[in-house]
């Protein structure tokens, strides 16, 4: 982070210079575009095996991202080993609400990566920039044309074939950028049939269908000033959740926003950017594929958001700031029909999210001052305004008789965290306080079953706030040929909630054992550790390391569920000419640490081989790329511990894909 | 963008299969000798099971509504084989003197068909002079089941009515749950003076039972899912019998009951299994009413 707040600050400066200047035009049209993207930790949306990448398969490059997974489309992103609850995901600083109440849209799945740009994930109370959290932020950054001097096109279009599960996509987009005016459009089609495992055995309920689209047109209204409007739009239709026992019918969103951005040459405040937005997502699921199931069931959801997000970054000698305003307002409401064995009967209705209202405010700073030439204090801190409401109260009262129909939190956080390099060594350490405030399922589910442990859940209105404690540290050594970097974090968590027994009550759901009512443990402890390091063997050949572990444990030192046990990955890039070849091993060790008590087994050790080789050329003024690789080249049936039913993974994949982008 | 399914409109939904009703309107209009009778009901009509009544005597000349003493009210089915044969009533209505009418209830245990038809007998004092009255009507079946009764006999050997009186319209939430459990009272000697004699159609609220509940959904697929924080039915000063049942979702409900005694001995019903049994059709107890909403 720190590198990225020093070329941050230099861009302004630049920026301050180049304002002297009588083409000062010419410059802000650069220096807008760059402010936009510096101010991030930018990541290509690739990764290093392959370049056609899902958003899900770029975000698992990340070392301290894992994933729920419940099929082969729309994974949960787990941060430092928390669920989504714990984590703020938004979409360039915009919050969008899943309408699933079994976590099948994740906001990831709502975007395609050729609309990002990158993914800004910021751990623990660092990320509190974009609203309350424990585990940190996700930021996906879509993807956003400079102004240019001079009129310009850009393009590019990219399609390819996944052999396994017959996974064909196109993606493409296209860009048109002028001094005063910029236009985005991207669209994209994937469709994907059933994959296969390890044993090559077909798993059913696998294939997906997604479309998405986006367009962004900005006008600069002046030189230092430009107004932007945004759009996406998606759609998933068709998908299985091999480990559910129901499937997705069709999920839509529509995610718009307009913005307005003004640069200024002299004072503290350097930049400042408002935007207000709106989006909403319906969830349509479908159990009429799974003959197992005894019940027919409808359950639609809808989940609708508008929003405000004003963003300043300051800037005076050694200290630099970003001070964010967030607001939104939230409206989730998922439904559950259940069809009688004798349709002509009445059908039995209850609301799963019963019309559950969330409005949110804050107001976070994040400060960086360089106290000395190698040394960095950070610091910042939030105030967050939680407000929930219920429409339809009664339900929670069936559990928690009398509860408030409305319920107000406070969310402060604090970070602060110090830097320091000496040659070619540095160091941090830090520390965060945060609260976050239950999520609507948390608070207001009703009977939202869960097929990992085949409970039904039934959220606690009257939950206390999560109350995080975390300190963090790194160390690093690097030189040109090469690095290493070990990272450690602990959180220690007051209130923490989870699901447990409820002695009373009858599950509603089919396939259901029973019902769990979310509570809060005393506390529970996690801690994440990961170490990278690379290495320049030759010039053109790299190799590359990590090796991740996490343990996590509650009040009474058992152990927490979803918790990645000992991984590790490791890569070698060769390049010669036009030529790239990528190879990697990853995997998990034996997970030793699992949890019975939440549904867990014990997940054996698996390993995988992938590979992968490319070649670049040009037609004409065309840049392409052609790729072909293999992942799980050995065929390796494994699941991982964090496989949702222990459903199996893809067995060997074939990968071939083609890019021209000029 | 509109939504692909539209929002269950929650309102309506429960309105689907339970029509409430709140007013009342005359359901029977009996003239005496310069006086009319009129009976209100809910909905203006006597359905099988409780219907709280209202009666108004007015003053046919003059239109005046009558404060008359000793209204009694006692509703006789007679069958096509000859028999007389009574239900759960208030036979001296009380006055509410705030509304100015006399009020009380009768439970009509079956509705009126081509082999049986139900006559209310009215009488009432007005001055000293006694005028009774009589009125054939009709009654109809509840459409709603939430207003459901049951007649047994208890292993005491006694006949029983339990008859819901409330909620008319549950909803999924806790729900206060009213009914009312009679006991009709063997006569003690044959019936004397003009019919009808009142000792022998005698039905009185029981004392101090307590009926136990146990709400279930009985649909199989359902697997016997019940609900908490339940409260067993006790009496409370309008001799009514109250307690709390929670619905989790709409549809069939079974109340599963238990009656005991006031000395606690069970009079009728039987524990119902409580585990959850998938694609089976839930076990009733031997006494129970089935709602709907
Ligand atoms: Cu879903």
């Amino acid at each position: 982070m720190k590198k990225l707040y020093t070329i941050f600050w230099t861009l302004f400066l630049g920026m301050n210079a180049n304002a002297q200047n009588t083409q000062a035009q010419k410059d802000t049209a650069k220096v807008l575009e760059e402010v936009k993207v510096i101010a991030i930790a930018k990541k290509k949306i690739q990764t290093e095996m392959k370049m056609a990448v899902s958003v899900d398969e770029f975000l698992a490059s990340s070392d301290n991202i894992s994933f729920i997974k419940r099929g082969a489309y729309a994974w949960e992103p787990l941060l430092n080993n928390m669920s989504t609850e714990r984590s703020t995901v938004t979409i360039d600083g915009m919050h969008v609400f899943g309408a699933c109440t079994d976590k099948m849209d994740p906001i990831t799945s709502y975007v395609e990566s050729n609309n990002l740009s990158a993914i800004d994930i910021k751990s623990g109370q660092e990320g509190s920039l974009h609203g309350a959290t424990v585990a940190g932020s996700i930021d996906l950054k879509r993807k956003s044309t400079p102004f240019s001097p001079e009129k310009k096109y850009n393009g590019a279009y990219q399609t390819g074939f996944e052999f396994n599960n017959k996974q064909f996509f196109n993606l493409g987009n296209l860009s048109y950028a002028s001094d005063k005016f910029v236009a985005d459009g991207s669209i994209s089609f994937r469709k994907a049939g059933n994959y296969y495992d390890g044993n090559n055995n077909e798993v059913n309920h696998s294939q997906y269908n997604k479309f998405n689209t986006s367009v962004a047109l900005a006008y600069k209204t002046s030189p230092f000033s430009a107004v932007r409007v945004d759009a996406i739009f998606d759609k998933a239709k068709n998908v299985g959740f091999p480990a559910l026992p129901m499937d997705l019918w069709l999920s839509r969103a529509i995610i718009t926003s307009a913005s307005y951005k003004q640069l200024f040459q002299h004072g503290l405040i350097r930049a400042w950017d408002t935007k207000v937005y709106y989006n909403a997502v319906e969830h349509y699921m479908d159990d009429t594929h799974r003959p197992e199931n005894l019940v027919h069931m409808d359950m639609p959801g809808w989940s609708t958001t508008y929003g405000l997000v004003s963003r300043a970054n300051l800037k005076r000698g050694d200290y630099s700031a970003e001070i964010q305003l967030n607001a939104y307002h939230n409206l989730s409401i998922a439904e559950m029909r259940m069809y009688p064995q004798d349709r002509s009967k009445r059908t039995m209705f209850a609301y799963s999210w019963p019309w559950v209202t969330t409005r949110f405010t804050s107001v976070a700073m994040n400060n960086s001052w360089d106290i000395s030439e190698n040394s960095r204090v950070n610091f910042g801190g939030s105030l967050g305004y939680n407000y929930n409401r219920s429409k339809y109260v009664e339900f929670n009262w069936i559990f928690h008789p009398g509860t408030p129909q409305e319920k107000s939190r406070i969310l402060p956080g604090l970070h602060a965290s110090y830097q320091l390099t000496i040659n070619q060594f540095n160091f941090s350490a830090g520390g965060g306080y945060g609260h976050r405030a239950p999520s609507v399922s948390e608070g207001y589910g009703y009977y939202i079953y869960n097929s990992f442990d085949r409970y039904d859940y039934i959220g606690n209105p009257d939950l206390k706030n999560e109350i995080s404690y975390e300190a963090n540290a790194s160390a690093g050594f690097k030189n040109e040929r090469m690095g290493i970097e070990a990272k450690v974090n602990y959180f220690y968590i007051q209130n923490y909630i989870i699901g447990r027994i409820l002695s009373l009550g009858s599950p509603m759901n089919y396939q259901s054992v029973g019902v769990k009512g979310y509570t809060s443990l005393d506390h529970a402890r996690l801690f994440n550790m990961a170490l990278n390091a690379n290495y320049n063997i030759l010039q053109h050949l790299h190799w590359k390391g990590t090796l991740t572990y996490a343990r996590a444990t509650d009040d009474k030192g058992g152990n927490l569920p979803f918790i990645r046990p000992l991984s590790y990955q490791t890569s070698l890039h060769f390049m010669y000419k036009k030529i790239g070849i990528q190879t990697s091993l990853n995997g998990d060790l034996t997970q030793i640490n699992y949890s019975p008590e939440y549904g867990e087994d014990q997940t054996p050790a698996y390993m995988i081989w992938n590979i992968s080789a490319n070649y670049s050329f040009n037609i004409k003024n065309c840049k392409t790329v052609l790729q072909v690789g293999a992942e799980n080249l050995l065929n390796e049936y494994y699941s991982t511990y964090a496989d949702w039913g222990n459903i199996p993974r893809m067995g060997r994949n074939i990968f071939t894909s083609l890019k021209f982008s000029f | 963008m509109s939504c692909t399914k539209e929002k269950t409109d929650y309102e309506a939904e429960i309105n689907t299969v339970v029509t409430e009703h709140y007013e009342f309107k005359e359901a029977a209009a009996i003239s005496s000798e310069g006086y009319t009778i009129s009976i209100e009901a809910l909905n203006g009509t006597f359905y099988k099971g409780y219907n709280e009544i209202r009666l108004k005597i007015t003053d046919t000349r003059t239109n005046e509504n009558i404060h008359a003493s000793s209204v009694t009210f006692l509703p006789v089915m007679s069958g096509a084989d000859g028999s007389n044969t009574s239900c759960p009533h208030l036979y001296d209505l009380t006055y509410n003197t705030d509304d100015k009418y006399f009020t009380g209830y009768v439970v009509f245990t079956s509705e009126s068909n081509t082999n049986r038809s139900w006559e209310l007998y009215t009488s009432f004092v007005v001055n000293n002079k006694n005028y009774p009255a009589k009125q054939n009507i009709t009654v109809q079946e509840q459409p709603n089941k939430n207003l459901n009764m049951t007649a047994f006999t208890g292993k005491d050997g006694e006949q029983y009515i339990i008859a819901l009186v409330s909620p008319q319209k549950p909803t999924v939430a806790e729900n206060e749950l009213i009914a009312g459990i009679y006991k009709f009272n063997q006569p003690a000697s044959p019936p004397s003076g003009s019919f009808p004699d009142p000792s022998q159609f005698s039905y009185t609220a029981v004392s101090n039972y307590t009926l136990q509940l146990d709400p279930r959904m009985p649909e199989p697929s359902m697997g016997n899912h019940s609900s908490i924080n339940n409260k067993d039915l006790t009496q409370q000063s309008d001799g009514l019998y109250y307690g709390v049942v929670n619905y989790t979702m709409t549809g069939n409900w079974t109340l599963n009951f238990i009656m005991l005694n006031q000395n606690g001995k069970i009079l009728k019903g039987t524990e119902v299994p409580t585990d959850f049994a998938p694609g089976v059709e839930g076990v009733k107890s031997d006494l129970y009413i089935d709602i709907l909403f």
